[in-house]
């Protein structure tokens, strides 16, 4: 090696010194912490029950589907008809293409004349108002739902038009406006529902909501076709299939 | 020759006990600026084997291209392109080029001493 003066020497180690420092740091930077594990045993437990139930509702729909099979194939041509329309009316009840009866909660919308000075339009109902509501519906359990005479399906449209909140394309009637929700449990929705937050969104614009369960209540069916031109269908092999 | 690669342990060793992290948004600059600092300390290398070291050149070299490369990267993030690349490539390429000319001069070397080795004993 060619021997270099002391002074050199020193810059050297000294640029050395700094780009190791640089490096480390660099290093220290990129290198995300991992990571852990930290749920503790009770955590866990309740992770795999949950993932235990999913588990066997899984099974259950399996067999239901492979019984629809087994059904199919071993049958006669007037029984194969036959299955065909029972599983077309269960997945025309899922779609809200039927009238539906059942126990749940009906809710009533009216307006609020408390303060006169403020109030000196009738109140309405806005989409936004509809949606939360009915987004916390569902969340707390709702079946099926309906906004005075129009069924709310997936596809469903709620929106301004005008000036007026159209629901299924049809305007919403004026105030006071029935909301029929059917529910496994009507009293656990009605629970949920008394000290959720739409409710106070609906007093700020003059509006009230009383609720109260009834046994029989009857929801109409979703009148019009439903328009599926966003909808595909995938010829991808799903997952599990061989 | 054994000081700056105690230098360089003492250094890393010093980074990874001080436990620094600089923020995710900068973390780029400092990348670009390790890059800036190899290619210098290379070239400062490569120029001390060639006889032609120069200590001002260097370190005003090796901070005045860290600067630059940081500034570069902060510029292109300004401007919305990706100018960090370029001093990614610029180094990227002398850093290789230095390394190969650093090689050649060992090799070169150690096939003169053994030249020299077998002249004496002829």
């Amino acid at each position: 090696m060619i021997e270099m003066n002391i002074r050199s020497k020193i810059i050297f180690s000294f640029v050395f010194a700094l780009v190791g420092f640089m490096i480390a740091i660099q290093f220290q930077t990129t290198q995300e912490p991992k990571v852990r594990d930290t749920r503790d045993l009770w955590e866990v437990r309740t992770e795999l029950q949950k993932q235990q139930k999913t588990q066997q509702e899984l099974l259950a729909k399996e067999r239901e589907l492979n019984k629809m099979i087994a059904q199919y194939e071993g049958q006669s041509n007037f029984e194969k008809v036959e299955t065909l329309n029972k599983s077309l009316n269960n997945l025309k009840l899922k779609a809200g293409l039927t009238e539906v009866k059942g126990a749940g909660l009906m809710l009533t919308v009216e307006p609020i004349f408390q303060d006169l000075e403020y109030a000196e339009t009738y109140p309405t109902v806005s989409p936004s108002l509809l949606h939360q509501l009915i987004n916390e519906l569902n969340t707390y359990g709702a079946k099926d739902i309906s906004i005075g005479q129009e069924r709310i399906t997936n596809l469903s449209p709620i929106r301004d038009v005008n000036g007026t909140t159209y629901v299924n394309n049809h305007p919403v009637p004026p105030l006071p406006i029935k909301i029929k929700v059917l529910a496994e449990d009507p009293e656990k929705l009605l629970n949920y529902m008394e000290v959720s937050d739409s409710l106070e969104m609906f007093v700020i614009e003059n509006l009230s909501v009383s609720m109260e369960i009834r046994k029989k209540l009857t929801l109409p069916e979703y009148e019009q076709t439903p328009d599926l031109q966003y909808l595909e269908t995938e010829d991808a092999t799903e997952t599990g299939e061989t | 020759m054994w000081l700056p690669i105690l230098f360089l342990i003492v250094g890393i060793s010093l980074g990874f006990i001080s436990d620094i992290r600089v923020p995710e948004e900068y973390a780029n600059y400092l990348s670009i600026a390790v890059l800036a600092a190899f290619d210098t300390l290379l070239g400062g290398i490569r120029a001390h084997l060639e006889k032609k070291f120069d200590q001002a050149v260097f370190v005003s070299g090796f901070f005045f291209n860290v600067i630059l490369a940081a500034f570069l990267a902060f510029l292109g993030v300004q401007l919305g392109v990706d100018l960090y690349l370029a001093a990614v490539f610029a180094f990227g390429v002398r850093l290789f080029q230095n390394i190969a000319i650093i090689r050649r001069y060992i090799v070169d070397r150690r096939s003169n001493k053994k030249e020299i080795e077998k002249n004496e004993r002829k």
